[in-house]
């Protein structure tokens, strides 16, 4: 895969993919240890990551969920610990991913709470992210202006990038915007 | 070995994402990140969800946003349109000349189901590719189904009697719940409360009541066929209403004929042999992909899906 597609498929899976992955995570962990649900899900990127196109996906978000439930059926019937009845009442939680009003808002990522989680971060971490993406200055072009070397701009940024990847898994991104409101509410 | 767990393999994709980040991106790095790529299935799973994580910090742009309309966006919203506005006037222009006195017309593209609330307070609800024709008039309220299947909960009303046309079968309904589906040589009707009673146009002489529960079938040559059917038989011949294939012990073959009505990229079974295969499930009617691989999984047969117009299951017959 090319950089160019490369980057269209993250951009798609960030829209559209990425805001719904705690539910199916939830979803998962009904059925499975948390072990298992890391491993299901980090396989379904690696379907996204796959495929040829993304054209023909209308709801991103329930394929997301039928390939994860496929390879949870999969890893169950190999470990041969649920019997075949479960896979009926597996089936039927798609229910639960319907599309509804509240969902579909659910689903859109509110800028107001990546902003928040950035706030969240340690002082030269929280200055680096912002300058990365909201100034949009190069990692180069913040170890000048902040005197450091380039390897320390990359180290922060890896650790920005496992706060936010953190923060789609655990919900924390939420959790966040709920405490900002919180805030708003007291002012 | 032992299986490495997916929060380190998720550390060692942050890392490379914050690589790919920096602007002095080397051939070296390229292959050291092909390398790491091919050393476990998982890993392009984790990069990927890394960089789109790591984009989720990225401002909101109008022009990214256009970006975003990609081509099955602008398809989906193009067939939105054509429901809500024009495409319904065009094909009422066209079927409304076939009604008597005119009436409104709906119509559903493949894969699309509706619900309509008619001006009497009864609401039809409208498979895939169906049409419809309703006509209210102050002694009767006639409904036509041209073509597929629409499921109706008639508000009461004695004074006029609500009755459904499907080829030569009629169905007449006061205040009830049913069904009617158009097939080859007849019309199906499934009645899921109340009662009904049906014929067929021009032997009126011989009428029958279908209570709650029943299944008949109304020949064009006017034979009237009743089935007893379970509620729950019920339930699933209708879960189409809520977006739905339910099976219980049925056919592949009649399954994959289910899903052909409901999606323009078709499934095809390659091999005869596993036609008669019984399957159990629930299924989203717009999900063939996902049914074809729950196939795969249960039979234990292979399924192909290079192919967008349609997925083959099974290993084609030599």
């Amino acid at each position: 895969m090319n950089v160019e597609r490369w980057r269209r498929r993250a951009a798609w899976v960030t829209e559209h993919v990425i805001p719904h992955e705690r539910a199916v995570r939830a979803w998962l962990a009904r059925h499975a240890s948390q072990e298992d649900v890391d491993d299901v899900i980090q396989e379904s990127y690696s379907r996204c990551a796959a495929l040829e196109s993304v054209d023909h996906i209308d709801r991103p978000d329930a394929y997301f969920f039928s390939i994860a439930r496929n390879l949870l059926v999969q890893r169950l019937r190999r470990a041969r610990i649920v019997p075949i009845e479960a896979f009926a009442e597996i089936d039927a939680y798609q229910d639960d991913l319907r599309p509804s009003p509240e969902r579909e808002a659910g689903g859109r990522i509110d800028y107001g709470r990546m902003l928040a989680l950035i706030d969240s971060l340690p002082e030269r971490r929280r200055r680096i992210v912002r300058m990365r993406k909201i100034e949009g200055l190069s990692q180069r072009e913040i170890a000048e202006r902040l005197g450091v070397s380039e390897s320390i701009v990359e180290n922060e940024i890896f650790r920005g990038v496992q706060a936010v990847q953190r923060a789609w898994r655990d919900g924390e991104a939420e959790a966040e915007a709920r405490m900002n409101d919180d805030r708003e509410q007291r002012t | 070995m032992t299986r490495r767990r997916a929060s380190d393999i998720d550390i060692e994709a942050a890392r490379h994402v914050a690589r790919m980040d920096r602007d002095d991106w080397s051939d070296a790095q390229e292959r050291e990140l092909r390398d790491w790529l091919a050393r476990d299935p998982r890993h392009s799973g984790a990069l990927l969800r890394a960089q789109a994580a790591w984009m989720t910090f990225d401002p909101p742009r109008p022009a990214q946003a256009a970006q975003f309309d990609t081509p099955e966006r602008r398809k989906w919203l193009s067939r939105r349109n054509l429901l809500a506005g024009g495409g319904a006037a065009i094909a009422a222009s066209f079927a409304g000349a076939l009604m008597l006195g005119g009436g409104t017309s709906y119509a559903t593209s493949v894969g699309e189901i509706r619900r309509v609330p008619l001006a009497d307070g009864s609401i039809a609800a409208i498979n895939t590719a169906s049409t419809i024709e309703v006509k209210l008039d102050d002694a009767a309220r006639h409904v036509r189904v041209e073509q597929g299947e629409a499921w109706f909960q008639v508000a009461k009303d004695k004074q006029r009697p609500f009755v459904v046309a499907a080829g030569r079968a009629r169905v007449r309904a006061v205040g009830t719940a049913f069904s009617v589906r158009r097939r080859a040589g007849g019309a199906d009707v499934l009645v899921t409360e109340g009662e009904v009673e049906v014929w067929a146009d021009g032997a009126e002489g011989h009428r029958v009541r279908l209570r709650a529960g029943a299944r008949g079938f109304i020949a064009d040559d006017a034979a009237i066929v009743q089935q007893p059917a379970a509620p729950s038989a019920i339930d699933r011949a209708l879960a189409w209403r809520s977006g739905k294939v339910d099976l219980a012990g049925d056919r592949l073959d009649s399954a994959v004929a289910e899903f052909n009505r409901y999606n323009q990229r078709r499934l095809a079974i390659a091999d005869p042999a596993i036609a008669g295969e019984r399957l159990d499930g629930v299924f989203r009617t717009d999900d063939p992909e996902g049914f074809a691989q729950a196939v795969r999984i249960t039979l234990g047969v292979p399924v192909d899906l290079s192919d967008p117009a349609q997925i083959r299951i099974g290993s084609p017959a030599r």
